[in-house]
């Protein structure tokens, strides 16, 4: 087992190892810092210019192989990310920020896995009746609506809801506002601010589980182990819990290892709607400012997410089902 | 589609499968009472006896019809603001009321559903022809090619395919940008997708059929082509349906966030962005692109649902026999 994880660990380290290289190469092909400068009336002295791109290893006169092998080194020696366009350091940007995105993250992951899964096997239980129909049409509305939508749609209700009874109970801008000592305050003013965007994370997460398992509940429901279970006199609802949920709670655990990285993804969009200093509108700001570094830095995150995905999924699916072979 | 080789659709108008079925041994030729239904004819019949999926294109063919004449039937054109009725809400001039600048929510809606459909459609069936080559070629070939594809295919999806498409379109500008938005969306959608389908080959290519085929000397790229595509068909044309939405998506995620469509250009995302900061004050400027883009995604997800049963052999849609 140890064996296997650490050739799958050596793979994926070269594979996040490639990926960023070719997000370098990529980023520096397609963003113009110098155009920060250039787009300025009137701009500053070319020789400035230069001077600040050189600073921060930007300059695209530079050959860019010499500033991606300037850039390697720095990681590689000093855990050195880079400078932004304005020569403050990515390290210290992005640390506090990765806090901020998580913070929002995982009361969302955990409700929406805790939910979906609870309806998707309701649902299964009754494939085709009433029950099942509604709660289907409802996710299927759900899934497909943009974000953006979800997110304004709710924004707008909520502030409409603050009008209406003259007393502000949700925040739509930030994470925190109250900056006194009292803890049960503090912990009150997290959560007012905290509701929304978890309502806007934790629907389309819902909906998503609900669909994925109760597939997978209704495959194995009618596999020949949970037949014979039923034939030698187990209750419907005990030989479903005991021997059908079991097996298809598997590809649901890979589906949240792998749903690391597109919770940080569809976090972007939370954290814009509601103006939280997260990872995602670091990402945004980033692209804007023509942040080659930063966006390389942001990208590597995400790869390492994927990849942590990746191999926890590895692992419960070894773990959890026992016709995997690790060979 | 192919009609050789597909899966028995379990159907008793089915010659092979009914023992007394009309076709006589002797000359090979269905009896005058028997009517043999076409593959099309019952998907169509099995798609339309679905409610979900006629109300899904009926709605898609409203919104079809008013992206492509809807332009015609107002006066005012979406980049030709009228500065006499700045944030208007709906009335009988401006039917769905003006932005800040001035600009017709009607006209900017009409032109957005426009990009919006291009974009998903264009994309997706880019996306569908890029990764069915690629995926049953890596499937077809095995061995070290089948190795090395899947670890390049593997690597690719490592660093999240939204920053990616974020990073490319970022430089473009105006005017060109929907074109670099489609590229960007094709050139890193494709992955995941490659990924399922070379699944999917893997029993195909141990298929009777496509072993006489190679032994016959068919050059591989027919193969793929001819057999290994056309009998992946019902699997392509459902995800082709139901890429349109994920591509929806994605654009109206990336010109929401100021990087996908810019002005003077505008999309169904970009008109989202612009009604957030006015939404107590003009919310029709966020209100009707909303329900336009849900109106969008869901009528497409219902037609793929639809699809979906119309054409997998195992859907109940076909009815039970009981």
């Amino acid at each position: 087992m140890i064996k296997y994880i650490l050739k799958r660990c050596f793979n994926y380290v070269i594979m996040l190892f490639i990926a960023t290289s070719m997000t370098y190469f990529l980023a520096s092909a397609f963003m113009d810092p110098r155009s920060n400068y250039m787009s300025r009336h009137p701009h500053p002295p070319i020789a400035s210019i230069n001077r600040s791109l050189d600073l921060a290893n930007i300059n695209d006169q530079t050959p860019v192989i010499v500033r991606y092998g300037r850039w390697l080194t720095g990681i590689v020696t000093r855990w050195n990310w880079g400078l932004s366009p304005e020569q403050s350091p990515i390290n210290g940007a992005i640390a506090p920020r990765i806090l901020a995105s998580v913070q929002l993250v995982t009361v969302a992951t955990v409700l929406s896995i805790i939910f979906g899964v609870s309806i998707g096997v309701y649902t299964a239980i009754r494939q085709y009746k009433w029950q099942d129909r509604t709660l289907n049409s409802i996710a299927t509305f759900f899934l497909v609506i943009p974000t953006a939508v979800l997110g304004l749609v709710i924004v707008y209700l909520a502030v409409s809801m603050n009008n209406g009874i003259g007393q502000r109970i949700f925040y739509v801008t930030g994470l925190h506002s109250y900056s006194g000592g009292n803890p049960f305050a503090w912990f009150l003013d997290l959560l007012q601010h905290l509701v929304l965007p978890t309502i806007v994370m934790t629907i389309p997460g819902t909906v998503s589980y609900h669909l994925t398992q109760r597939t997978y509940l209704l495959d194995t429901m009618n596999a020949d182990y949970v037949r014979t279970a039923r034939a030698k006199g187990l209750p419907l609802n005990k030989a479903i819990r005991r021997h059908a949920l079991r097996t298809s709670l598997i590809p649901t655990a890979v589906d949240v290892a792998f749903s690391i990285a597109s919770i940080f993804t569809g976090a972007v969009i939370t954290e814009t709607v509601f103006a939280i200093n997260g990872l995602g509108s670091y990402f945004v700001q980033a692209i804007g400012d023509n942040d080659i570094n930063g966006s390389v830095a942001i990208a590597a995150f995400g790869g390492v997410c994927t990849l942590t995905g990746a191999l926890l999924a590895d692992i419960f699916s070894a773990w959890l089902d026992p016709r995997i072979r690790l060979s | 589609m192919s009609t050789a080789a597909m899966i028995p659709t379990g159907l008793p108008a089915d010659p092979d499968s009914a023992p007394n079925s009309g076709v006589d041994p002797n000359t090979d030729k269905p009896r005058s009472d028997f009517k043999r239904t076409g593959r099309m004819t019952l998907y169509v019949r099995r798609f339309f006896r679905r409610p979900s999926a006629v109300v899904g294109l009926v709605m898609l063919v409203i919104l079809l019809f008013f992206a492509l004449v809807g332009s015609h039937l107002t006066k005012w054109a979406y980049d030709q603001p009228d500065f006499t009725a700045l944030s208007d809400p709906p009335s009988a001039d401006h039917w769905l009321g003006t932005t800040t600048g001035g600009s017709d929510m009607y006209a900017l809606i009409i032109r957005g559903l426009g990009r919006s459909l291009s974009i998903g459609f264009i994309s997706s069936i880019a996306i569908t022809i890029i990764a069915a080559f690629i995926g049953t070629a890596i499937a077809y070939f095995e061995g070290a090619v089948e190795k090395v594809g899947m670890w390049l295919l593997d690597m690719l999806l490592v660093v999240p395919s939204f920053l990616l498409i974020a990073l490319i379109i970022s430089g473009s500008t105006g005017g060109n940008d929907w074109i670099w938005l489609i590229f960007g969306l094709t050139a890193f959608g494709w992955v995941g997708y490659a990924r399922t389908l070379r699944t999917l080959t893997l029993s195909l290519r141990e298929r009777e059929y496509i072993k006489a085929a190679k032994y016959m000397g068919v050059p591989a790229f027919r193969i793929i082509l001819r057999h290994l595509i056309p009998n992946l068909g019902s699997v392509l044309v459902i995800n082709t349906v139901l890429g349109v939405v994920s591509a929806v998506n994605s654009e109206t995620a990336l010109s929401f966030l100021g990087l996908g469509i810019k002005a003077p250009d505008t999309s169904l995302g970009t008109l989202l962005n612009n009604g957030q900061s006015i939404i107590l004050t003009a919310p029709w400027v966020l209100l009707f692109p909303s329900i336009v883009l849900i109106l969008l995604t869901f009528s497409v997800q219902l037609i793929g649902d639809g699809l979906r049963d119309a054409i997998d052999p195992y859907s109940r849609s076909a009815g039970k026999a009981e």
